[in-house]
């Protein structure tokens, strides 16, 4: 019971600081004002209008953001669970900017409820790819990976066709607390107040769930009840908190994991203890984000704040404690058992059929637009090929490297984007445009290799302990993902053109290739290839689970290391060239073993040229679609590999 | 040190010069046997000759096409002519000119098969460069950058478009006339209030608590400098000239007049709490709302925005 005692001797101490913040009215004119004393001047309406009600919805939000992050976990036993890796957030976000470009005068009026709407459609959408089994260990988070990334590219196609209009929704993306009234308060106070009962009635269910489903069953809960019965709870108080707030990742991952930390061992003790550290938490990165606004020109969103500092906690706590689920053998989709020869020959012909149709049919025209299929002139050659080399190239990449990681991490629904290259890259660019302005085109392809080596230098650094265990890679590769969203959310809410560039590149386009970048991301992509080739029997025994690979004589340790790199550096490369390409690296290799492809020279191949026509196909359609408008080839694909690949799942779940 | 900002800005000084030079060389010999008087034309990224008066030019930015519209010029293409017509609305486009697709993205192909002999960009389009100049000459303005003044530079590259279109006589009228307005809305303003200008903050709202100041090197800032006006609420200069501040950051405000453009759709969820009656330039009604005008157009723009600034600061009791 010490820890609740110093933690609630810490909460009034933090507040108070957190008050004297800013330009404040004096002490004794504080305590006037909040025992009800009429404010006069700006500063004491500033107090209590502003300073006060922020402090409130820090609190509140941090509290319920804490204690629906430990519910998560202890209903799903599974660490790395959290509001955000739900899918919560990108779905609102996706709502949001729908509204606001189609349907701006119910954006105004109703804009919490489509917000609340879109979050609760997308976690359901999670739950439901994950299913009932996969709730506990990676699934649950690759498939929440898989739906942000899809929510995403969509909101991102949406804003670049309208970036005026969804400009003020970014300072929404970015999270901040910033009050000018207690409406918000007043708004979330009573909507939170569900949370009651959890803390209440949630203990037990909790203890006997940790008993393992069975267990509980066997204890006479019934367990489909209980889920039924918490987990809209939980999303209800989640959906509240980022209508009130917008995008406050990290609290609801980290409180639960640093609460057990400091001892909370029990389930109740662990929610309660859990709402209180996460009202804390939320209060001191607040604290931060506002004396930042202060010292900086600019404002600083608190979900700026909260992911510089809840990244590095998070990594932090994987290198003590491992707690990700692994598979111990790679499960690979259903579908055909053996790959058929004609299936194989049909995708060979079908990448260079593919790419001559993309280069020759076109719409075209400056007045009245028409189809027209036929040789390009000189010119309009040398403008299309490199393009279709790039797409082509890059999509086989990104194939290999999915490939390699799913091998690697043992599970269908990984994709390369978890590790945090791209993200990496991202980072590095966007820093460079926050930093000394510019497009984000001009900082160029070196700083973004320079990006998504230096994540996987510091991946290496946090592996080398656990062996480079997939968990461990994939939540650094996450909180690396998250601290990185948070940084680009604070420069697209600074305005200016600058955000429309950014986005631009986030969404993975051909456009910006040349010829000499289209031929040395397909060498480099053909080089890989075949390197990865030579290793593929290292691929297949480690797929198999680190007892086999040992028993046949592999340095797991050390195969995995090269493979890693291997995967790193071809989403490097391509991300370098293209920017973030999603999606194709998780899809074309779920394709190619659905296609029969089992072994892993043979899933290298066929996902290779899955890939690289998926990407030709995408570019293709992005080019011509809303011609003379054009998209890009990364969001398209993202869309078309994102429906699918949610079809598939829906599917795999009907039968 | 110098190895990093090398990395940060990429050569493209050396990598275009060689090629540029050899182009120029070109050019200058042909120029020099075809006709004498060759136009040399001055731009972010050096000297570029032109033989003749180009006849068929695409914008692919705003700023460019609204600069073209008010020397008079009638562009081919221009990119998102809905988005111009939404945001950027004064000067008027005229229908016959062709969309050439987005303007982070413009259509290569279509802006090909429009055989332009000029193509003008602008901000965060340098990376096109390379590709366009496949197809036609390119003219690449970097007009908004935290080092230099926006709307200096904004009056120098109106006057090289107007010495590229042959229309210098318009471009010195258009900049006296918009010099003798400066004049003439400042001394409607002095009128108003007795000789004593107040000092001014201009704003956009992003939500009902956060909001974008105009500071130094913003296009709303040189316009308020023009009529005379002191910033309220001084910002350093930035790329755009805006700054993100909370909404409460007003209330450092002591003595000045706010003036915010419009839209603000939530107007009303602020403007209705105690904490925004209680501002000190509300309480003593020194607030107005100045119509919608585009704030990050060329030298023009900023005539437009002062006449809205004055309106706006006008309706005010002095």
């Amino acid at each position: 019971m010490r820890r609740y005692l110093v933690t609630l001797a810490l909460l009034p101490v933090l507040l108070f600081a957190y008050l004297q913040l800013g330009s404040p009215p004096p002490l004794s004119l504080q305590w006037t004002l909040l025992s009800g004393g009429a404010a006069v001047e700006f500063e004491d309406f500033q107090f209590f209008y502003a300073t006060l009600p922020r402090a409130a919805l820090a609190l509140l939000v941090g509290g319920a953001m804490g204690l629906v992050g430990s519910l998560l976990q202890q209903i799903t036993q599974n660490r790395l669970l959290s509001p955000m890796t739900l899918g919560a957030a990108s779905g609102a976000w996706l709502a949001l900017v729908c509204a606001s470009v189609w349907a701006p005068v119910l954006m105004a009026n109703y804009g919490a409820w489509i917000a609340m709407a879109g979050a609760s459609l997308s976690v359901t959408l999670v739950l439901l790819i994950a299913g009932s089994g996969g709730l506990a260990g990676l699934p649950v988070v690759l498939a929440g990976m898989a739906v942000n990334i899809l929510l995403g590219a969509a909101a991102s196609a949406i804003v670049l066709l309208n970036d005026q209009y969804a400009r003020n929704l970014f300072i929404w993306g970015a999270g901040d607390l910033t009050q000018t009234d207690w409406n918000w308060v007043i708004w979330l106070a009573p909507k939170l107040s569900i949370a009651l009962l959890i803390l209440l009635f949630a203990h037990r269910p909790l203890t006997l769930l940790r008993l393992g489903e069975a267990g509980a069953r066997g204890r006479g809960m019934g367990v489909f009840a209980t889920l039924a019965l918490l987990l809209p709870a939980a999303l209800w108080l989640v959906a509240c908190s980022i209508t009130a707030v917008g995008v406050i990742s990290f609290i609801g991952l980290l409180t639960p994991n640093l609460a057990r930390a400091l001892g909370a061992r029990r389930a109740g003790d662990e929610l309660t203890y859990s709402l209180l550290l996460g009202g804390l938490l939320l209060l001191g990165t607040d604290a931060i984000a506002v004396l930042a606004s202060q010292w900086t020109t600019d404002l600083v969103p608190s979900g700026a704040a909260a992911a510089l500092i809840g990244a590095p906690g998070l990594i932090w706590f994987t290198r003590r404690k491992l707690t990700a689920a692994d598979h111990s053998s790679l499960q690979l989709p259903a579908g055909v058992m053996k790959l058929s020869k004609t299936a194989l020959i049909m995708l060979a012909l079908g990448v260079p059929v593919t790419a001559t149709i993309a280069l020759l049919w076109s719409p075209e025209g400056a007045g009245s637009v028409s189809w027209r299929f036929g040789w390009p002139s000189d010119l309009v050659f040398s403008l299309r090929w490199p393009r279709i080399v790039t797409a082509a190239a890059a999509g086989g990449g990104m194939a290999l490297a999915g490939v390699i990681l799913q091998r690697l991490i043992r599970n269908p629904l990984a994709s390369p984007d978890i590790l945090g290259m791209s993200a990496g890259a991202s980072l590095t660019l966007v820093l460079s445009v926050l930093a000394f302005g510019g497009s984000i085109y001009q900082a160029g392809p070196l700083i973004a290799f320079a990006g998504s080596l230096g994540v996987l230098l510091l991946l290496l650094l946090l592996g080398r302990r656990h062996h480079y265990a997939p968990g461990v890679m994939v939540l650094t590769g996450i909180s690396l993902a998250a601290l990185i969203d948070a940084l680009v959310r604070f420069a697209l809410a600074k305005g200016s053109d600058s955000a429309y560039s950014i986005l631009g590149w986030l969404a993975g386009s051909t456009y910006q290739t040349t010829d000499g970048k289209a031929w040395l991301l397909l060498s480099g992509v053909i080089i890989l290839a075949t390197v990865c080739a030579l290793c593929s029997r290292w691929l297949t025994l480690i797929s198999a689970g680190d007892q086999v690979a040992l028993a046949r004589g592999l340095n797991v340790k050390r195969a995995r290391l090269a493979l890693l790199f291997l995967a790193s550096l071809a989403c490097a490369l391509v991300t370098a060239v293209m920017g973030p390409v999603a999606f194709v690296g998780l899809l074309a290799p779920h394709m190619a073993a659905m296609l029969g492809a089992r072994k892993a020279a043979q899933q290298l191949l066929l996902a290779i040229l899955l890939g690289a026509l998926l990407m030709i196909l995408s570019d293709w359609l992005g080019r011509t679609l809303l011609y003379p408008a054009q998209m890009p080839a990364g969001a398209i694909a993202s869309l078309l590999g994102g429906g699918y690949f949610i079809y598939l799942l829906t599917r795999r779940r009907a039968t | 040190m110098t190895l990093i900002s090398n990395l940060i800005r990429p050569s493209r000084r050396p990598l275009t010069r060689s090629r540029a030079c050899i182009a120029l060389a070109t050019i200058l010999t042909l120029t020099i046997s075809v006709c004498a008087q060759a136009l040399t034309i001055t731009d972010s990224r050096g000297e570029h000759e032109f033989a003749q008066t180009p006849q068929r030019v695409i914008a692919l930015n705003w700023s460019m096409a609204e600069n073209l519209v008010e020397l008079g010029v009638t562009p081919v293409g221009v990119a998102d002519i809905k988005g111009y017509q939404e945001w950027v609305v004064r000067p008027q486009l005229t229908d016959s000119i062709t969309d050439v697709g987005t303007r982070s993205e413009p259509n290569l192909e279509r802006i090909a098969a429009l055989q332009p002999d000029v193509i003008l960009l602008s901000s965060m389009q340098e990376g096109m460069v390379e590709k366009l100049e496949q197809i036609a000459p390119v003219l690449f303005f970097d007009s908004f950058r935290a080092d230099h003044d926006n709307f200096d530079v904004s009056r120098q590259i109106f006057l090289q478009l107007a010495r590229l279109f042959d229309k210098e006589t318009t471009a010195k009228q258009k900049l006296d006339a918009m010099d003798t307005r400066f004049g003439e809305l400042q001394e409607q303003l002095k009128a108003h209030y007795h000789g004593d200008l107040p000092k001014v903050a201009a704003v956009r709202f992003t939500t009902p608590s956060v909001l974008r100041i105009f500071g130094d090197n913003s296009m709303a800032q040189a316009a308020m400098a023009k009529l005379g006006l002191q910033p309220a609420l001084p910002q350093p200069a930035t790329q755009w000239g805006i700054t993100q501040k909370k909404v409460t950051d007003l209330g450092r405000i002591k003595d000045g007049v706010v003036i915010y453009i419009e839209p603000f759709e939530q107007a009303d969820d602020l403007f209705s709490t105690p904490l925004w009656r209680a501002m000190p330039f509300v309480r003593s009604g020194r607030f107005a709302a100045a119509r919608s005008t585009w704030t990050y157009g060329g030298p023009l723009s900023v005539q437009y925005l002062a006449e809205s600034i004055t309106d706006a600061l006008l309706t005010l009791t002095p």
